[in-house]
């Protein structure tokens, strides 16, 4: 009986596995695959030859490369910008008194509820005012006002769980405030900042609407809309192309997966039970 | 070394007054403690000494300095914390340099002085530790160590034995006053708990609602409670407490309440007849013989002496104390006698002033001691 139980179990945990696996696994597959190979029937499971023509295509042919640098700036500059303000702005929501603290930080979190769809057109022409449209710096302007939000409350929780003692300590020890802020909060604040960081990075990383709208030049535009643009057309979808590309817009967000898997599994945690 | 001055100090939270015009005066390399129950405003107090907390209004002064509006770090204090507030990420050597460098104190001299400090306390083999791998009193001491480090002015300690156990906080309360009197500076202690406070004080403020209560050494405070509050907060176990009525003849004071009643003697000048409370120690209750008819109601053995709680016949409840040998079983009927020339009066509320005239010298003093391990600790401290 308590086998029956453990093999269904398995069976059920892999299958979830499975499905959550193969689509990745095709992806790969897919990309490697030559083009005649694609839609043959019954489908190839492994590719009869493997190619990498796509990949050096993509490299060589398009403007791949100049999407990728775009994302990889966009979203440094989106998480820099986002995390440096939401430490900030939870330190003083958690340790300084001042009338209005709550509904400060309740209002913030209202801005997040308001679907993206409804900001879109202010913030447009907001940025075409400001004179900064079209241009990788207005998408970050763009993405901070939906990530600051979510950033925030996540760092206020981190911030919280850090005892007002040890500030207190280092004021006593004659630390100024921010000496005191540098020298023992941010140790402190570290795996919060990293899995915060994270968390903005990869919603960066991963953003098409306001991309999509905001941004119309192949100087700036991201992997998300650069990609799409350019191979998804109403007559024809470069699969191959579609799917080494994809490949490779994966890459960054696994390597950093591996790395930082632990700080944003904690980050899930944060607020619940202090690890 | 400094003393400390609190000239009406009052601190607002909103509509809430933490700390009632305070005024203290703390002498040169005293150690005082700040006694009460949890929210009388002894935290405030310190943290607002230590600069973590401003005044609403009055003067805090260290030395011949104002230190109203300067920074924790400019007072030159030192504090350790009930938590001990210990830096996670730093060994225990970093712990304690902190300070130095924070002051910019050399690398080279600041080790010297970590070693040195480590050495006082035993810490020499756990410098390179991190804080989480050191037990509560490891921790304790490197909290003690980042405070002793410098060499400052006032210590400040907020209720720093109320984590470790039993035990070794009756050690550490020896440690500290063997440190106080090395030391020489001025500690300032904050407690809930009055055998900390006894033992180990030179004066105990007793605070409660914010407002200071009374301001002496602890054989006083013991002794001649200043009023009502002092008196039930103080000794272990309480005073027993009488509400009833003072009568005056022919210049003689008399307390009576139901099955009670008793000469009191000299009384200040504000005493009045009418409702007053009566106090007397465990100790002045003489259980065989006397005036006064009560019933054993709960006899609570301690090993050296035996607790006994006597109901008298009005209803109200006396708390004894005799040596071990002595016992009584439950509902036996006892003479008791009260002792008459160490009963307080109190006038009535729950913070009725002692009505008593002060004794000319401190004759209570001498004839019992509030805690047995006082005498030797302050034999210590005088040497």
């Amino acid at each position: 009986m308590l086998t029956f139980r453990k093999i269904l179990f398995n069976l059920m945990a892999w299958s979830i596995v499975l499905a959550v696996a193969f689509p990745l696994f095709w992806m790969l597959v897919t990309s490697v695959k030559p083009g005649f190979e694609l839609f043959r029937r019954p489908p190839t499971i492994l590719p009869e030859t493997w190619t990498f023509e796509h990949y050096w295509k993509l490299l060589s042919e398009t403007n791949f490369l100049i999407y990728f640098r775009n994302s990889i700036i966009l979203s440094s500059a989106t998480t820099l910008v986002v995390v440096a303000v939401a430490t900030l702005g939870a330190f003083s929501l958690v340790r300084f008194k001042y009338r209005g603290r709550e509904s400060l930080a309740f209002l913030v979190l209202f801005t997040y509820l308001l679907p993206s769809v409804v900001l879109i057109i202010p913030l447009y022409l907001l940025l075409v005012g400001l004179g900064v449209s079209n241009t990788i710096f207005s998408l970050v302007i763009a993405y901070t006002t939906f990530a600051l939000p979510y950033a925030l409350w996540l760092l206020r929780s981190f911030m919280a769980g850090i005892p007002e003692d040890l500030e207190s300590a280092a004021l006593c020890d004659g630390a100024t405030r921010m000496g005191a802020f540098r020298d023992v909060i941010l140790p402190q604040l570290l795996p919060g900042i990293i899995s915060t960081a994270l968390f903005t990075f990869i919603l960066s990383w991963n953003e098409y609407l306001y991309a999509l709208v905001l941004v119309n030049s192949d100087s700036s535009r991201p992997l998300t809309t650069g990609v799409m643009n350019m191979l998804i057309s109403s007559f024809n979808i470069e699969w191959s192309l579609l799917m080494a590309a994809s490949v490779m817009m994966s890459v960054p967000l696994i390597i950093v997966f591996a790395f930082l898997q632990s700080y944003l599994t904690r980050g899930f945690g944060a607020g619940g039970v202090k690890g | 070394m400094a003393e400390v001055v609190f000239s009406k100090v009052q601190k607002k939270f909103g509509a809430f007054t933490a700390v009632h015009g305070l005024d203290l005066s703390i002498a040169e390399g005293e150690f005082v403690s700040l006694l009460g129950p949890s929210g009388c405003g002894k935290t405030t107090t310190l943290r607002m000494l230590a600069g973590l907390e401003f005044p609403s209004s009055g003067d805090i002064q260290i030395g011949d300095r104002v230190v109203n509006d300067l920074a924790p770090g400019q007072r030159d204090i030192a504090m350790v914390f009930q938590s001990y507030a210990l830096y996670p990420h730093l060994t225990v050597g970093d712990n304690i340099g902190y300070p130095l460098k924070k002051r910019g104190v050399g690398k080279a001299e600041r080790l010297a002085a970590v070693a040195k400090t480590a050495e006082l306390l035993q810490l020499t083999e756990l410098l390179k530790r991190k804080p989480r791998q050191l037990s509560g009193g490891q921790q304790q001491r490197v909290a003690l160590g980042r405070a002793l480090v410098r060499d400052p002015q006032v210590f400040l300690l907020d209720e720093p034995l109320s984590n470790l156990d039993a035990k070794l906080r009756g050690y550490m309360r020896v440690e500290l006053v063997e440190l106080h009197r090395r030391l020489g500076r001025t500690m300032v202690y904050v407690t809930h708990d009055q055998l900390e406070a006894m033992t180990m004080s030179d004066r105990i403020a007793v605070m409660e609602g914010g407002k200071l209560q009374q301001f002496a050494p602890p054989a006083q405070v013991y002794a001649e409670p200043a009023n009502r509050f002092v008196a039930s907060f103080i000794g272990t176990p309480g005073m027993t407490l009488i509400d009833g009525d003072l009568s005056q003849t022919g210049g003689v004071w008399t307390f009576n309440a139901p099955g009670l009643s008793m000469p009191v003697g000299p009384l200040t000048d504000e005493a009045t007849a009418g409702p007053a409370c009566l106090g007397v120690r465990p100790e002045h209750v003489s259980i065989g013989t006397g005036p006064v008819q009560g019933v054993i109601q709960v006899v609570e053995k301690t090993g050296h002496e035996n607790i006994v709680i006597i109901g008298l016949e009005g209803g109200h409840r006396l708390t004894g104390r005799v040596p071990a040998p002595q016992s009584w079983s439950i509902g036996e009927s006892v003479q008791l006698t009260l002792e008459a020339e160490h009963a307080h009066i109190f006038g009535a509320g729950p913070h009725g002033a002692r009505l008593n005239r002060p004794h000319e010298t401190a004759p209570l003093k001498t004839k019992h001691n509030p805690d047995k391990t006082k005498p030797k600790l302050q034999k210590a401290a005088n040497e």
